[in-house]
């Protein structure tokens, strides 16, 4: 019984510390936006030809997208081209990408998703390319 | 007794664990990072007043009054607040409140249209309570979430529940959450600025030509000062504001400035909006050229090559003579160009739009008229100006300045020979956009303004200066001495100016070619008759 | 042979007279262009290489009067009239009938009558008029501090330019042409590269 009780209150307690820090950081959209403008829509825009807009995909379609984390069909990783190594590689090239070179990549994560979230077809300002 | 101290053990372990990977998660995220949005000392989301369902726009203000207190009062006294401007220089009574343009003409009887843009609630028409203190609007400016959206129609509040937005669009426009917008206000942003300013004129570039929404997150070939991956100034950082009052004014600006770069602590500097106010009037430090070009020449005639820079048209001229035209099937109708730009509206007549524009460039010092309404205006050939722009090159206190000169035919009143403000936007049975009666209109806006209106309505062309000065280019593709110095110069027709290349007097080169051409066909004819001769011997 | 020649160009005189038509030349196809007659280096790098030019040109001559001070050749430059009329008969008419040149060149006098009032204009008049104008051309930003921007235009300044470099350019092109004017067609030109000029 003791047991029991101690083990909820550590386990509630573990909850709070991991929401806690999931609360610490707090995706800021435009710093996601220019991220995603002149790293994500430049590269396809110059390699593929075909640049998303935020609006193309539903909130819940985004957050399925960066939770399954493939870019390119599979081929490779989204978070790939947010990591700091990623970064470190085109920032001769890219403002950008020099601008948050250190920036952390969980932050840059967040901040993209607090973007496309926002600018999501059922988002508070669907945003389209411009 | 070992068991049970086995099991405390264990939950010790648990407790002081799992909380601990939270805790490294963090750890780790605050250990690479620096800490983020240390920009303010107070965290809104965290005051009481705030923490509280929201209804209203005017229910927001309340809260944000209850700790600052004389913030209504400080925007009170605003031309943001007041839409309305004294030109000490001709005691003209300017402002929104007061003037035409020949885009949308003017806010008469469209208030609940036009004051979507109003940093206030509830102007709705003539009679709108300029000093309550609960219709300022703070969110206009504050927000930093992006989801604020005044929509026209609502007199400056937000939607409060689902509507469509525009009318007849079937896009529905949700209502904001205002206490989550309200936990997260901020400085101004050229996000909020340009929630109104890039939107000027009804659409998203329309009006300035320099301020449109690709200036919300410009790269460096757009505009070096806000380039978001560079220097990412806000309108704020030239604009710098005190007491809720933004400087730098269309309605009296600054042509010439020759205080130095601005000082802190030193009084009477002017201005800061204007580039001299950083850079002084000596900034090409290393060609000493440019700095004389400077003392005659505004440092966006040069700097600002073109503007609509963006991907984002502005208007250039607008008819509303041929408004009115219904399409085959009786019905109002648009056209299109082929970049998908509407080129012609019923409700609105034609339109052309311009991208990567070539201002035009006057001398000009400052001084600003307008033609108000009840000032007398005569049609004919020549344009009428709406706003008369004062410079000549002897005045002493003239630039060369570039313009987008916004053209336009719009609604007068040739009996009483005055422009008029109809009563456009709005579902009744009077405003233009939905009956097309000219007349109606006319005599309804006219009726809201006090002003007398012969009934007859005839068109007249008119013309409107507006200075360029944002979407300043790197130095690298600023203008080139050959687009001024050259017989077809952007400059062609600006009086009172020498420039090599350009101004050559043809009188003089027809005397000195021909002296030279003489000389040249004496010494030949010379040469040949001493040839011929030595041959002979 | 060597009794026919005298050294009337020394080194530094040569090395003037072609460094300074180098760079007339130079800023006389630069400057027409500045001005707006054709386009061949593009306007900017006509104004630059114009600039450069004119301040090499103004070193050059700061050493060239020092030289002609101090060696006392200023006096070649002394105007006469003696024999003017010699010489306008013999450019007139002598040179087709291949009459002998009125003019021996010496150490002491190199320059002919003409010459040398020909060269004092271009010195005292199309000179000075050229580096007048181009001085305050070139030094158009500082007319407000020199408070000289009341009394001077830039458009009368231009015009005595140019009106300048037109007259330098007809001053070249009779001056080319005189150069096959001497002994021989060829003895005045050589004299200019070797310092020798071959006297009958």
């Amino acid at each position: 019984m003791t047991f029991a009780r101690t083990l909820t209150a550590a386990a509630a307690l573990a909850l709070l510390g991991v929401s806690f820090s999931a609360q610490a950081y707090d995706g800021d959209w435009k710093r996601g936006r220019v991220y995603y403008r002149s790293v994500c829509t430049s590269c396809h825009t110059s390699q593929s030809g075909h640049a998303f807009a935020p609006n193309e995909k539903t909130k819940a379609e985004w957050a399925a997208y960066l939770q399954a984390d493939k870019h390119a069909k599979g081929k490779d990783t989204v978070k790939q081209y947010i990591s700091k190594q990623y970064r470190a590689s085109i920032k001769a090239q890219n403002k950008a990408a020099e601008k948050f070179a250190d920036t952390p990549d969980q932050e840059l994560f967040e901040d993209i998703k607090a973007f496309v979230t926002k600018g999501a077809k059922d988002g508070d300002s669907p945003a389209g390319c411009s | 007794m070992n068991r049970q101290l086995a099991r405390w053990a264990f939950c010790a372990i648990l407790v002081a664990g799992l909380p601990g990977v939270g805790v490294l998660g963090s750890a780790a995220l605050a250990d690479e990072a620096p800490p983020v949005k240390l920009n303010s000392t107070a965290d809104h989301s965290k005051f009481k007043e705030l923490q509280k369902k929201l209804e209203s726009g005017p229910d927001v203000t309340r809260a944000c009054l209850s700790c600052h207190t004389e913030a209504a009062k400080q925007v009170h006294r605003t031309k943001h607040w007041k839409w309305e401007f004294l030109n000490p220089q001709n005691n003209q009574k300017l402002g929104k409140q007061h003037v035409l343009n020949n885009f949308c003409i003017s806010i008469s009887q469209n208030y609940p249209f036009c004051t979507g843009c109003h940093v206030g609630y509830g102007w709705k028409d003539k009679n709108f309570d300029f000093t309550v203190e609960e219709n300022v609007d703070c969110l206009a400016c504050h927000d930093t979430t992006g989801n604020y959206k005044k929509p026209a129609g609502l007199a400056g509040h937000p939607a409060y529940k689902p509507i469509e937005s525009p009318p007849g669009s079937g896009k529905i426009l949700q209502p904001p959450d205002l206490t989550k917008i309200a936990q997260k206000v901020g400085k101004t942003t050229r996000d909020t600025c340009g929630s109104c300013h890039f939107y000027g004129g009804g659409g998203d570039g329309v009006k300035h030509g320099d301020l449109d929404s690709s200036m919300a997150a410009p790269d460096k070939e757009l505009d070096v000062h806000m380039d978001a991956t560079g220097l990412d100034f806000t309108c704020g950082t030239c604009h710098s504001t005190s007491s809720h009052d933004v400087p730098g004014s269309r309605y009296k600006p600054t042509a010439i400035d020759k205080h130095d770069a601005h000082i802190r602590g030193k009084v009477g500097q002017g201005n800061p909006a204007t580039c001299q106010a950083c850079h002084g009037n000596t900034p090409h430090k290393e060609h000493p050229r440019l700095n004389a070009h400077a003392e005659k020449i505004a440092c966006q005639t040069c700097h600002v090559p073109t503007f609509a820079r963006g991907g984002v048209a502005t208007k250039m001229s607008w008819d509303w003579s041929t408004a009115g035209r219904k399409g085959p099937d009786g019905k109002h109708m648009t056209k299109k160009d082929a970049k998908g730009h509407v080129i012609y509206d019923t409700r609105k007549g034609d339109f052309v739009l311009g991208e990567n524009v070539k201002p035009e460039y006057r001398w000009f010092n400052g001084d600003i008229t307008y033609t108000l309404l009840g000032d007398k205006v005569e049609k004919s050939d020549i344009a009428t100006p709406i706003n008369r722009i004062a410079g000549s090159p002897a005045d002493g206190r003239s630039m060369i300045w570039p313009m987008k000169i916004m053209r336009g035919v719009q609604p007068f009143d040739p009996v009483n020979k005055t422009l008029v403000m109809p009563h456009t936007a709005g579902n009744d049975d009077i405003g233009y956009w939905k009956n097309l009666e000219w007349e109606k209109a006319i005599a309804d806006g006219m009726k809201n303004m006090d002003a007398p209106f012969s009934g007859k309505v005839d068109f007249i062309k008119t013309e409107m200066y507006w200075p360029i000065t944002h979407m300043v280019a790197p130095k690298e593709n600023a203008v080139a001495c050959a687009e001024c110095h050259t017989a077809d110069s952007r400059l062609k027709g600006i009086s009172g100016i020498y420039m090599p290349s350009h101004s050559n007097k043809g009188w003089l080169d027809l005397l000195g070619w021909l002296a030279a051409a003489a000389t040249l066909a004496g010494v030949l004819v010379h040469g040949a008759i001493r040839i011929v001769m030595s041959r002979r011997k | 042979m060597s009794a026919n020649r005298i050294y009337v160009f020394q080194r530094f005189e040569r090395f003037w007279h072609w460094s300074q038509a180098a760079l007339i030349i130079t800023m006389l196809i630069t400057g027409f262009e500045v001005h707006g007659t054709y386009k061949l280096f593009g306007f900017e790098k006509a104004v630059n290489i114009h600039t450069i030019a004119a301040w090499t040109l103004i070193g050059l001559w700061v050493f060239a009067i020092f030289w002609h001070l101090t060696t006392g050749e200023w006096k070649q430059y002394v105007p006469t009239l003696k024999k003017v009329d010699a010489m306008i008969k013999y450019y007139a008419l002598g040179i087709f009938t291949n009459a002998a040149h009125p003019f021996r060149a010496t150490r002491l006098s190199k320059h002919n009558p003409l010459q040398r009032l020909a060269y004092l204009f271009v010195m005292l008049c199309i000179g000075p008029l050229i580096w007048f104008t181009g001085w305050f051309y070139l030094f158009y930003d500082a007319w407000n501090a020199w408070g000289v921007d009341k009394y001077l235009s830039l458009e009368w300044v231009a015009f005595f330019h140019t009106v300048a470099a037109f007259l330098m350019l007809t001053f070249l092109i009779a001056h080319l042409y005189l150069t096959t004017a001497g002994h021989t067609p060829t003895s005045h030109i050589k004299a200019m590269i070797t310092g020798w000029e071959e006297v009958e």
